[in-house]
């Protein structure tokens, strides 16, 4: 009876603590607090120093739930980053995660020598702990708050925290064992193992995105199921990673990244599964690091805890940035935002349980201490990120609005997938009037009235599209209900071409692409194809590089038609932005050619 | 590239007589013959070949005629402004004043789309316009043309 009571009491606090981490995230939006801290705190209050009185300091439990819960949450992350995203980022962010890591713990062990007053190994273990950014923490953070930063900026900070772990955890591991067994001089062995963990972390990751993208197109299961054994696989892989001392927290990364970036069936069943799964694990990974924190304990090391963190936030941290950027092009604004968006999370204080596992001496003492730098910079970067984006100027201009998908479950088939979008203004769906040749729009549902695609027309900012399109390419629907990128200032410059002009005739006078098929095809019958014969002025297709947009319709028919070239990359625009442009062009505006590649 | 490269200062006429746009046309490729060291009659079949396919009159009193010309080893640029507004069967019925005349490479690609681009935004800047009809000065003309880059590259 004890024990059945017992894990009745477990599951009643658990599922209780979960509840009030849901609830009170509505706190955290209306006070603008750090959703993270918010979460940390109701730990720390039902914990032991707290009215909960919950006396939980199970390091082993939390090592284990933590580590489930970072690999879901990393795996998300790479699910969600766009590999056009990373290009130009990935080269600074490596170097960041690794050369900057060891660099970040080499200088705040030199500076915990005087602070804590430990020797060099355990000081430089110090710093190992409160090294690396923590992906759970900037995903979230640069997220939830809608911030948008510039690409490059974005990228390399979230692919840093990303793939900084590794160095991390196996700097952490090898100094606790290197402090347990009393050995003096490391050396080699050091550089030989983080290698390993990498080169063995990425392998793993990439074959394991490939393996589980290939298993789930393979396998048909009962709707519902592809999730599951995705969120399975993710952790199957971190910990079989782990386990052949390989950089498990790298290897979900990557292979989350390979499976966002390709062609999988239901990702988006997949992606959305995801996102509650993650909410879920931060909750209960931060309620349960706030369970594990004792207040009492804590008290006697805030002070120096708190000067390695002033120390770690001003001076280690932005010293390695500012080395590992050198060869690249950066403004010093963006280093000195990447400087500041130095994150610490979970990884921290979870680094900081492996010494305590170890029962190493001075255990108590790195945990408290990544406690409290974990603390300030939740504080500290969950209030300022978003104005310090903006006062470095490498925020854009509006928060980053995503299209809103929902997805509805068709039984009996598996060709279509129902989908449904709020149109918003200044997207594509209602700027140009098209959608993609392979959706098909079922419904409109437009001020409370359902009607059909007739009915309807063309859609207009406040409705409510419902859409049938192959579950490979739901996800390239998004483009078209997404706020557009920014309104480009001017339109009418366009060349007037008559209705009747083939699109290999305008194509070849500016060397655009056309498909073969699409050569004979005048610009009417184009418009009349993509638009189910109901062509608006203002729709417009993408040829090559540029667009046709309607501009006279005659019962019908498009007569006259304009060439823009507002698409294309002008000379004096950086490289990265006219790169950006091309990926644009083909995940967006490019797309509405009705390719179906 | 920059219209400066392109636009060379004879190219600039900056009081043109034409009736028709047909006349116009025959003038300016008259000009861009004379110039290129080619057969007018060449470049005038080009044009209208391309005003064929629908008016290069782009709206606001502007037209930018264009066409790819073989042989031809750079973007070729010529401008005009008329003396009497002409009815060029522009997209928005207004009769046109300033013509920018384009030829391409045959293999210009996205230089001559982006060079087109360019010059439609650049005359389509009222400001600009406004400068470029109130003179009769070609230097001026040609200053305004190729300086005014810079500043709208984003």
């Amino acid at each position: 009876m004890g024990t059945v009571f017992l894990s009745d009491l477990i599951l009643l606090v658990g599922s209780a603590l979960v509840l009030l981490g849901t609830v009170s995230s509505l706190l955290a939006a209306r006070f603008g607090a750090p959703i993270l801290l918010v979460f940390l705190l109701l730990g720390v209050l039902a914990g032991e120093a707290g009215p909960g009185q919950i006396h939980f300091s199970d390091y082993w439990a939390t090592y284990l739930v933590g580590s489930a819960a970072l690999a879901v949450i990393l795996f998300d992350g790479g699910l969600r980053m766009r590999a056009s995203t990373m290009r130009g980022a990935l080269a600074p962010a490596v170097l960041l995660s690794t050369v900057g890591v060891l660099l970040t713990a080499g200088l705040v062990g030199l500076a915990a020598i005087p602070l804590l007053g430990l020797p060099p190994l355990e000081s430089l273990l110090v710093g190992a702990i409160v090294a690396s950014t923590d992906a759970a923490a900037v995903l979230f953070l640069v997220r939830a708050q809608g911030l948008r930063l510039g690409r490059r900026v974005g990228a390399v900070i979230e692919i840093e925290s990303a793939t900084n772990d590794p160095a991390a955890v196996f700097l952490t591991v090898a100094l606790v064992e290197i402090i347990a067994s009393g050995a003096a001089n490391p050396g080699w062995a050091l550089t030989a193992g983080l290698a390993q963990q990498m080169v063995l972390g990425a392998a793993m990751g990439v074959a394991g995105g490939f393996g589980v993208a290939f298993v789930v197109n393979r396998l048909d299961l009962p709707s519902g199921l592809h999730p599951a054994m995705v969120v399975a696989a993710a952790v199957l892989i971190y910990a079989a990673t782990a386990m052949m001392h390989g950089s498990g927290f790298l290897a979900v990364y990557l292979a989350g990244l390979v499976l966002g970036n390709r062609p999988v069936r239901s990702i988006a069943a997949i992606t959305s599964f995801h996102d509650t799964v993650t909410w879920l694990c931060q909750i209960v990974m931060f309620v349960m690091l706030g369970l594990l924190l004792s207040p009492q304990r804590m008290a006697q090391y805030v002070p120096p805890a708190l000067a390695i963190a002033a120390f770690l936030l001003l001076v280690g941290r932005p010293v390695a940035v500012f080395l590992c950027l050198w060869p690249f092009r950066f403004s010093w604004r963006e280093k000195a935002f990447i400087s500041w968006a130095g994150l610490r999370g979970a990884v921290s204080i979870f680094l900081a349980t492996i010494p305590m596992l170890a029962q190493l001496p001075g255990a108590d003492v790195y945990f408290n201490v990544a406690f409290v730098v974990v603390l300030v910079s939740l504080i500290l970067h969950g209030w300022s990120l978003v104005f310090a984006a903006r006062r470095f100027g490498v925020a854009l201009a509006e928060p980053l609005r995503e299209a809103r998908r929902f997805e509805i479950d068709l039984p009996g088939q598996s060709e279509h997938e129902l989908v449904a979008y709020p149109v918003t203004a200044d997207t594509l769906a209602v700027s140009s009037g098209l959608l993609p040749l392979w959706a098909r729009l079922v419904l409109v549902v437009r001020k409370g009235q359902v009607l059909s695609p007739q009915e309807a027309g063309v859609l207009r900012a406040g409705d409510y599209a419902y859409l049938l399109a192959p579950p490979r390419r739901v996800q390239r629907l998004d483009p078209f209900f997404m706020p557009e990128e920014r309104p480009r200032g001017e339109i009418g410059a366009g060349f007037p071409f008559a209705g009747n002009v083939k699109l290999g005739d305008v194509a070849d006078l500016y060397g655009l692409f056309v498909r073969d098929q699409d050569r004979v095809v005048t610009i009417a019958e184009a418009f009349a194809d993509r638009t189910d014969d109901r062509p608006l002025p203002g729709m417009r297709f993408a040829v090559g590089t540029a667009a046709i947009e309607a501009v006279t319709v005659e019962e019908g028919r498009v007569t006259q038609a304009a060439l823009r070239f507002e698409a294309l990359g002008e000379e004096g625009v950086s490289v990265p932005r006219r790169l950006w442009e091309q990926v644009r062009r083909r995940f967006g505006k490019g797309q509405d050619l009705g390719l179906p590649s | 590239m920059p219209l400066a490269d392109l636009l060379a200062r004879e190219a600039v006429f900056p009081s043109l007589r034409a009736s028709s746009k047909k006349q116009a046309l025959q003038e300016l490729a008259q000009h861009a013959a004379t110039l290129l060291g080619r057969d007018p009659r060449e470049i005038f079949e080009t044009l209208l070949q391309r005003e064929r396919l629908g008016s290069t009159g782009v709206g606001n009193g502007i037209a930018i005629p264009h066409g790819k010309l073989p042989k031809l080893d750079k973007l070729f640029g010529a401008f005009a402004r008329l003396e009497k507004p002409i009815d060029f069967e522009a997209l928005d019925g207004e009769p046109v004043d300033l013509v920018f005349l384009l030829l391409a490479p045959e293999a210009a690609g996205a230089d001559h789309l982006k060079s087109l681009a360019r010059v439609a935004r650049m005359l389509r800047d009222p400001a600009t316009a406004d400068k470029l009809r109130g003179t009769r000065d070609a230097g001026a003309i040609h200053a305004l043309l190729t300086a005014t880059q810079a500043s709208d590259a984003a």
